[in-house]
């Protein structure tokens, strides 16, 4: 190339001046046949280049439903049994709260000389609430040992899934390192 | 254009909450390219794969700490760039230049055959860095800013090697040029 101006040929071939670079880099390979061989062949150049196509992968990239690609232990527990553990001890608290914050009938005074039937309601009264009460315990305490097992069958699921994953991560992570580097 | 790059910018918000079908797409949308850019720069095929691999694990590893999901094709080459240089440090003294083509078969096209091998030879001869330039100039379409993020160095050191590059394969395809334009 014998053209002392300074022109990018090669940045106008790869489509990189502004729109003001490139008309003036038109303007002057109309006015220089140096610069103009030059260019053309480059352009043959990049026309070599694109006879190279490209090729199909030959095998398919692991995708993430993959085992290898699959989430951590971690992932899994703190989306399985940690939430229901929470979950159960939520509502747990909530019954306790309940309980404790529920009105009690106020106290009633019985005097000595009121109606023996009323004396006798009073009473079953009592008796029934104190059945209730009971009862209430009953139910509750049922309920925290049945969100406890809950809980710990929970927590040995989790485990588990944990050590399974574990295991199935490192496993495929061996034989996917020992497959590419046959 | 403008609706893959939506497309694109969708389906990495969706893989990064976990939609892993989303990132199922994205790899079968990048891993050619990937898969050509890597074969191109690392010359044989199962090591273009393993590495293919590797990008799209680490790709999904760390799509989190990927700030602009507009940026994700140079974000991924960077990715793709930095394991093909680990493989090529293991595998090269640095600065060495190749000198004997070791390319992968052809996969056949349109062109002449002649054509095709001229033109792996050639890049085949220029170094890792040339090569590279020209990869990811030519056959990917990237910017010179682009480049300079995914290989981490100044413009103008890309547009060096391009240009360099450009001009060793002007000579090396001179005769593939001529009897092209004949």
């Amino acid at each position: 190339m014998n053209c002392s101006t300074e022109v990018d040929l090669k940045a106008y071939i790869v489509d990189e001046l502004a729109r003001g670079e490139r008309a003036a880099v038109e303007d002057h390979l109309r006015a220089c046949p140096s610069c103009r061989e030059e260019l053309e062949r480059l352009n043959l150049t990049r026309a070599a280049l694109a006879t190279l196509e490209e090729e199909e992968i030959p095998r398919r990239i692991a995708f993430v439903s993959d085992r290898v690609f699959e989430p951590r232990w971690w992932h899994t527990m703190w989306h399985s049994g940690p939430t229901m553990g929470f979950a159960s001890a939520v509502v747990l608290a909530a019954a306790i709260v309940v309980h404790a914050a529920a009105p009690r009938p106020p106290a009633v005074q019985v005097s000595s000389g009121a109606d023996a039937t009323v004396v006798k309601e009073l009473s079953e009264l009592k008796a029934q609430r104190a059945a209730d009460l009971a009862k209430f315990d009953q139910v509750l305490k049922a309920t925290e040992t049945r969100y406890e097992q809950q809980r710990q069958e929970d927590l040995a699921t989790v485990q588990q899934a944990a050590e399974y994953y574990d295991k199935q991560f490192k496993r495929m992570e061996v034989a996917s390192n020992e497959d590419y580097r046959q | 254009m403008i609706f893959r790059e939506v497309e694109d910018r969708d389906l990495i918000a969706k893989a990064r909450r976990g939609h892993v079908e989303a990132y199922n797409v994205l790899v079968s949308r990048w891993e050619k390219r990937v898969f050509n850019y890597l074969l191109r720069l690392v010359g044989e095929r199962e090591d273009a794969l393993d590495l293919s691999q590797d990008v799209f694990l680490k790709a999904y590893q760390n799509l989190k700490k990927l700030d602009d999901p507009a940026k994700f094709p140079g974000w991924l080459f960077r990715i793709a760039h930095n394991e093909a240089y680990s493989l090529l440090r293991k595998s090269k003294p640095e600065g060495e230049i190749t000198v004997e083509p070791k390319m992968a078969e052809s996969s056949g096209g349109l062109f002449p055959i002649e054509s095709t091998l001229a033109v792996r030879s050639a890049l085949e001869r220029l170094s890792d860095d040339h090569r590279e330039a020209v990869l990811l100039k030519i056959y990917q379409g990237f910017k010179f800013e682009e480049m300079a993020e995914i290989l981490a160095c100044p413009v103008s050191t890309v547009k060096s090697r391009l240009y360099t590059a450009l001009d060793l394969l002007k000579q090396t395809l001179a005769p593939v040029n001529s009897g092209g334009a004949e």
